[in-house]
């Protein structure tokens, strides 16, 4: 039992840190209905820059959160002003442009293959005042980076959510979310809310990139092992849904958990891709997905 | 495809063609040499370790060369004649037909990869030439009957062999009984393997298997197996990983203040060297087998070593030690058996017993072949991370007579 119990925990903090993976591929998904292929990389850049911000500076690692998603704010912007737009202008008409997929997918090669050549292929993990440290909640052990990661994902996720409810910004990616054209007419300039959302898309990326830092390790392709459980957790929760996204991470992540207690950790992943299948035929929306009109 | 590697292999041919024209003369003018075919993997993707064992090779056979060649030869010199395998089954076999049919190698020794090994050893077995292998480690290479084949490094069963020897050593040098064993370890085909003979070997020596648990390498979070882990309480925990599973692991446990008294790796992604990078002093205790270490405790390693990282640049590996015993092994038979015969040589490799000499780097005692071709005495070395001034370093603990002079082993490491 005990085992369980602490299982679960770490299940949830884990999830909860997928979630946070997921949620900035869920929300470029959402307003610009792109699957970017290009997330894992994000998260990659996010992991490579605060190694390095955190490595060269020695600053705790939690300083680096108000650091380094401002700046992969500015890089996703720019990111999508100089790369993606052009493609959507190109296919304007077009209500889910392929070409931006095969885009986001040359981005991918291109940035790990660029953190290749810079930084080589080697496992990096950075040595900080939190990392490997954790605290006992009775008989159970806590890990305090996961645990600060936990909780920073739902502060992100909450965030997001009053964010996208409550501001003149939010409201208009929700506006283009709906219908891009209607949106336009409003006098909302399409592009520029693309440009934000890849924006915080990637900023997200780089607050996980951030929580991940101090137990996890950094290599040029580190985003795939991410991108694809964020992938099945954006289905799972609902395409462009962010309560969906944070549930999605914590299902994977306590069945992930849970569930190795009770039989070989190899199984999960397989039941992990069966629940995943299960959901596409059941309810292809997701948790929290409504059915596409578009 | 096809065509393109005929060419390649064409051009290689003529290459080789083109240097023997213009190396035949002074060679023929030298003394006698003897020929020793190569088949390395010089290109491709195990191209590193190819390297390695060529330069190891080169450092043996200079020092060889330079101490009067083979006496009973009349001075005879070494020539070392390469081919590159490209960890090819097919390249290597035709690479060691060429050698032996157009090149009139004397010997052969290579091939580093299992899978080259074992199909050109049978090539050599045909034409009757004797073929030292210095490292590949499948079983089946020395076990199918042939006359013409030796192997200097240690076979693959031999590895948890040695680990299991290790631990009863131990129990017995300290007094300390351990009983309850967990085995965790990557699901492919090496870590299954390994999982297999343990099995076998810790019921034959009587410990209880608490945790018998493969894991996917390419996993986030380890955190689920570190919790199992704890549940079983183990004593001993025995590991197959890569590099980043080493490392998530190591850290996890550390984290989940999982302490068991003895952690033993299986080389490789332990032995990384980006591994005492990213877990420090996370991975003090641990114990590690590798074919070999720098600091073993023999009189001739450390000066051999200091003169390969002087050319090279690099400290010697275990590859690179085989290649270079198999040298002085090639050298002390043809030396017996004055002749450069191959049914002659491989008389006198049959019953070779060396145990002194330059070559004599190794953990190990000396290398003595059985009936099989196999060098009996090879052994592996377990190391221990241990705090060397203030930093992590892998210290050799076992064999006792390569244990690094003034270290005592932490074992159990965590009471």
């Amino acid at each position: 039992m005990t085992a369980v119990i602490q299982a679960t925990l770490n299940g949830a903090m884990m999830g909860a840190m997928y979630g946070l993976t997921a949620l900035g591929l869920t929300l470029i998904f959402g307003v610009m209905k792109v699957v970017n292929f290009a997330h894992g990389s994000l998260l990659m850049v996010g992991m490579f820059s605060a190694y390095w911000l955190i490595r060269l500076t020695g600053i705790h690692p939690y300083l680096a959160l108000v650091i380094v998603p401002p700046v992969l704010f500015v890089f996703g912007y720019y990111l999508q002003d100089v790369v993606i737009k052009p493609v959507f202008k190109a296919e304007g008409q077009v209500r889910e442009p392929l070409t931006v997929i095969i885009v986001t997918t040359g981005v991918w090669y291109v940035l790990d293959n660029l953190a290749l050549m810079l930084f080589g292929a080697e496992y990096r993990t950075v040595r900080t005042a939190i990392s490997n440290k954790s605290f006992a909640l009775g008989q159970y052990i806590i890990s305090i980076p996961k645990f600060s990661g936990f909780v920073v994902a739902i502060l992100t996720a909450v965030g997001l959510a009053i964010f996208m409810r409550k501001t003149k910004t939010g409201k208009a990616l929700r506006a283009t979310s709906l219908d891009r054209e209607a949106a336009n007419l409003m006098g909302i300039d399409q592009y520029r809310v693309y440009n934000i959302a890849f924006g915080l898309g990637t900023a997200i990326a780089g607050i996980a990139g951030c929580v991940l830092i101090p137990f996890y390790y950094v290599y040029p392709s580190v985003g795939v092992v991410f991108d694809i459980r964020a992938f099945i957790i954006v289905v799972l929760g609902g395409l462009g849904s962010i309560p969906g996204a944070l549930l999605g991470g914590l299902v994977i992540g306590l069945i992930e958990s849970v569930f190795s207690q009770f039989m070989a950790s190899t199984w999960t992943e397989a039941i992990i891709y069966a629940i995943f299948l299960i959901i596409l035929f059941v309810k292809p929306s997701g948790f929290f997905g409504h059915k596409q009109d578009w | 495809m096809k065509n393109g590697s005929f060419t390649s292999l064409l051009a290689g041919c003529m290459g080789v063609a083109l240097s023997a024209a213009l190396f035949a003369v002074p060679a023929l003018a030298a003394d006698k040499t003897v020929k020793i075919g190569n088949v390395e993997p010089l290109s491709g993707p195990s191209a590193s370790v190819g390297v390695q064992g060529k330069q190891a090779r080169e450092m043996a056979v200079e020092e060889i060369n330079a101490a009067g060649g083979i006496k009973s030869l009349g001075g005879a010199k070494l020539e070392l004649v390469y081919a590159d395998s490209k960890s090819d089954p097919t390249v290597g076999v035709t690479e060691t037909e060429r050698l032996i049919n157009t090149e009139k190698v004397n010997l052969m020794t290579g091939c580093w990869n299992s899978a080259v090994t074992y199909p050109a050893t049978q090539v050599a077995e045909r034409y009757g030439i004797p073929f030292v292998v210095p490292v590949a480690v499948r079983d089946t290479i020395t076990e199918r009957g042939f006359k013409n084949v030796f192997r200097i490094a240690a076979k693959d069963s031999w590895w948890v062999r040695d680990q299991f020897r290790f631990l009863k050593d131990m129990q017995e040098e300290t007094g300390v009984k351990l009983k309850k064993i967990a085995f965790l370890f990557e699901n492919g085909d090496w870590g299954t393997g390994f999982a297999e003979k343990w099995r076998e070997l810790a019921k034959k020596d009587g410990y209880e298997i608490v945790l018998d648990e493969p894991y996917p390498s390419t996993a986030t979070d380890l955190t689920p197996v570190v919790t199992k882990l704890k549940s079983a309480n183990p004593d001993i925990v025995m590991l197959v990983s890569n590099a980043a599973d080493a490392i998530l692991l190591t850290n996890t446990m550390a984290e989940m203040q999982l302490k068991p008294k003895v952690v033993l790796a299986s080389g490789g992604g332990h032995a990384d060297p980006t591994f005492l990078d990213n877990t420090d002093t996370n991975a003090l205790g641990i114990f590690d087998e590798v074919e070999w270490n720098t600091d073993v405790n023999k009189p001739q390693a450390k000066p051999a070593n200091e003169k390969f990282k002087k050319k090279y640049g690099y400290d010697l590996t275990g590859e690179s030690v085989d290649a270079y015993v198999a040298m002085y092994v090639i050298a002390d038979a043809l030396e017996r058996a004055a002749s450069t015969d191959p049914a002659k040589i491989r008389e006198a490799l049959a019953t070779t017993n060396l145990t002194t000499g330059p070559g004599m780097v190794v953990s190990y005692d000396g290398v003595q072949f059985d009936e099989t071709g196999q060098n009996k005495n090879a052994g592996i070395v377990i190391v221990q991370v241990a705090n060397v001034n203030g930093k992590p370093e892998r210290v050799t603990v076992w064999p006792k007579a390569a244990r690094r002079a003034g270290y005592t082993p932490v074992f159990p490491a965590n009471k």
